[in-house]
């Protein structure tokens, strides 16, 4: 063998050796990984539903306009923009250093500090969305502004709900990162089911029945479609204060729910490294 | 003075996986796995007075960092009982958190991406220190870790010795009651050292904080405590001020001689006979230079007379082992106790 070969093949098998420590690094964390897994086939089945269920329905009277599902993508797709706080990935990263350890040692609610950051996420996000609203007025004009001053207040009331919602329900699913270690398992789980369940990729409204029914008991809808409906005139009166007490008192619970899973947690959290 | 802290029988015991090398064994892995059980601190009990200076020091793995996290309160004890002043430090952490300060010297506690002065002015907040002692410690914390420059600077632009300074100056800003200080000086070159140890000894002694320090630079321990406590393997083997510590095992001495010009074999010889009786050892005879080690207390004229006379001496020095041979010496005796009672 030349001189130049063996090296190659040195070269190689340290490539080898990086390639199966690599591997090993992400396996350290099993229940994160099996987690990502569940949630990724999850995340692509079920818009699969969606879609399936839409072109069946082609021949029939459709329940939604083009020229109201078009804005109301847009508002979808600003608020989940506007949603993107990071919390599993902060906390878990957090969590997986051991730098968890200086939060807690401060003398503040650890939840509401978490919430105080995410706020702060929240708004720098709702600031990069503001050029791509602007656009669409210019677009579609009247159809893509908010039905009404009264409208518009309920609307804002209704993102900081939807915000303080998805917030309480990713602090829950963070909880998990106290026992996986791993944040990033936890954020695709959270991720597939809000994606899937908020009304982002297509109003409810168009949902196959069986699907429509099961987000109608979870909290995800309350983050995109209601905020979104509101903001359409979809609801109005009666339906909108429906709405957003329905919004508050999700967000109220699961923001307790969290203070107790983490209460929970903590009592077999050991935080890593020395 | 009042008790601060008291652990009782505190111990912590962690499962900990073991992971077999190799791709096959990580996909296996993800099926079954081995784990062992770790007791990282045993039977832990010990009391600190109200501005009591105290070191705590072990090998890597003695249990240092788990018994501080379960004095702050940010790991559940497995059994014993533990109060920090008059709390229960895990099921009150945040009524503790506003009374002591936590100093992990690998952990950054200042906010990474805003400016010192942010961090500081956001511990003020928090905290809710009031104005008179924030001048105080403020002030303090400038001229005596020199932050000035630093304060309008990110954190993540500090050195490591300058975020060490600037996340001492944070963790002692409120005055706290008990300062528990992990390994504060670590990574720092020996004039930063100088510079952190001064100026928790001035704190401490403004604010009559209770402090419990661990290290491994024991150079810590002599310049800012009176009291050492030693773990090993999780255990205490040592609660005691410093001069206890050193009255039990600082027992050797040496006599370290500058000579005049080399001495023959023989006359070395004769005189490590010599040094054998009188209770001595000569450890070293060579060149200009020998050393003889003795135990025995007040032996050192008598030893330092016929030395004077046996050699042609030019210069001579009496020393005490100094306190990192001292607990060399501690480990080392462990280790060999713990192997031979394997064996």
């Amino acid at each position: 063998m030349t001189p130049s070969n063996a090296s190659r093949l040195a070269e190689l098998d340290t490539l080898r050796a990086l390639f199966v420590r690599a591997v090993r690094a992400s396996f350290a964390y099993k229940p994160a990984l099996l987690l990502s897994m569940l949630s990724a086939g999850f995340a692509y089945l079920i818009p699969m539903l969606v879609w399936r269920h839409i072109y069946a329905a082609r021949q029939q009277a459709q329940p939604i306009s083009a020229q109201a599902l078009f804005p109301y993508l847009l508002i979808a797709g600003c608020l989940n923009f506007a949603f993107a706080m990071n919390v599993e990935a902060r906390i878990g990263q957090r969590i997986r250093l051991g730098l968890i350890a200086t939060d807690l040692l401060r003398p503040v609610d650890f939840q509401l500090a978490q919430l105080a950051q995410a706020l702060s996420d929240g708004l720098f996000n709702l600031l990069l969305v503001l050029p791509i609203l602007a656009l669409a007025f210019a677009f579609w004009g009247p159809a893509a502004l908010p039905h009404g001053g009264a409208a518009l207040a309920a609307f804002a009331l209704s993102v900081l709900l939807s915000f303080v919602i998805l917030f309480a329900v990713s602090f829950i699913f963070v909880q998990a990162s106290f026992v996986t270690y791993s944040g990033y398992g936890v954020f695709v789980a959270r991720n597939a089911l809000q994606q899937t369940f908020s009304g982002l990729s297509a109003p409810l409204v168009l949902f196959p029945p069986g699907l429509r029914a099961v987000s109608e008991w979870l909290p995800f809808r309350h983050t995109i479609h209601t905020p979104a409906a509101i903001y359409l005139g979809w609801l109005s009166g009666a339906a909108v204060l429906r709405a957003l007490a329905e919004q508050a008192l999700w967000a109220g619970g699961l923001l307790m729910l969290g203070r107790y899973l983490l209460k929970r947690a903590l009592l077999r959290f050991e935080i890593q490294g020395g | 003075m009042p008790i601060t802290l008291k652990a009782e029988a505190l111990a912590k015991t962690y499962k900990r996986k073991l992971r077999k090398p190799g791709l096959g064994a990580a996909f296996r892995g993800l099926f079954s796995s081995e784990e062992e059980a770790v007791h990282a601190v045993s039977e832990l009990s010990f009391a600190l007075e109200r501005g009591e200076r105290v070191g705590l020091i072990g090998e890597n793995g003695a249990g240092k960092s788990t018994t501080l996290k379960m004095l702050t309160g940010i790991l559940v004890p497995t059994s014993g009982k533990l109060e920090v002043l008059g709390l229960d430090p895990f099921r009150q952490r945040r009524q503790l958190a506003a009374q002591i300060g936590v100093v992990f010297g690998q952990r950054p506690q200042l906010l990474w991406d805003i400016p010192v002065q942010e961090t500081l002015s956001l511990l003020r907040t928090m905290y809710r220190i009031p104005k008179s002692v924030f001048d105080v410690t403020y002030a303090q914390a400038v001229e005596r870790l020199e932050l000035g420059p630093l304060l309008p600077v990110a954190v993540r632009k500090l050195s490591l010795g300058q975020r060490m300074r600037c996340d001492l100056a944070a963790s002692l800003l409120h005055a706290p009651k008990i300062a528990f200080l992990d390994e504060p000086t670590i990574g720092l070159d020996v004039s930063v050292k100088e510079q952190v140890r001064e100026y928790i000894r001035d704190m401490q002694a403004r604010f009559e904080t209770t402090l419990l320090l661990t290290t491994h630079d024991l150079k810590d321990i002599t310049e800012t405590c009176d009291r050492l406590l030693l773990l090993d393997r999780g255990k205490l083997l040592f609660d005691g001020s410093m001069k206890e510590f050193e009255r039990r095992f600082a027992t050797k001495r040496r006599i370290v001689l500058e000579l005049e010009r080399p001495v023959s074999d023989a006359v070395s010889k004769e005189l490590a006979k010599e040094m054998l009786e009188l209770g001595a050892e000569l450890q070293e005879c060579r060149g200009h230079r020998a050393v003889v080690v003795y135990e025995r207390d007040g032996a050192a004229p008598l030893l330092t007379q016929r030395l004077l006379s046996r050699l042609p001496v030019s210069d001579i020095v009496l020393e005490k082992a100094d306190i990192d041979s001292m607990v060399a010496g501690i480990y080392r005796r462990s280790a060999g106790h713990a192997e031979s009672k394997v064996a």
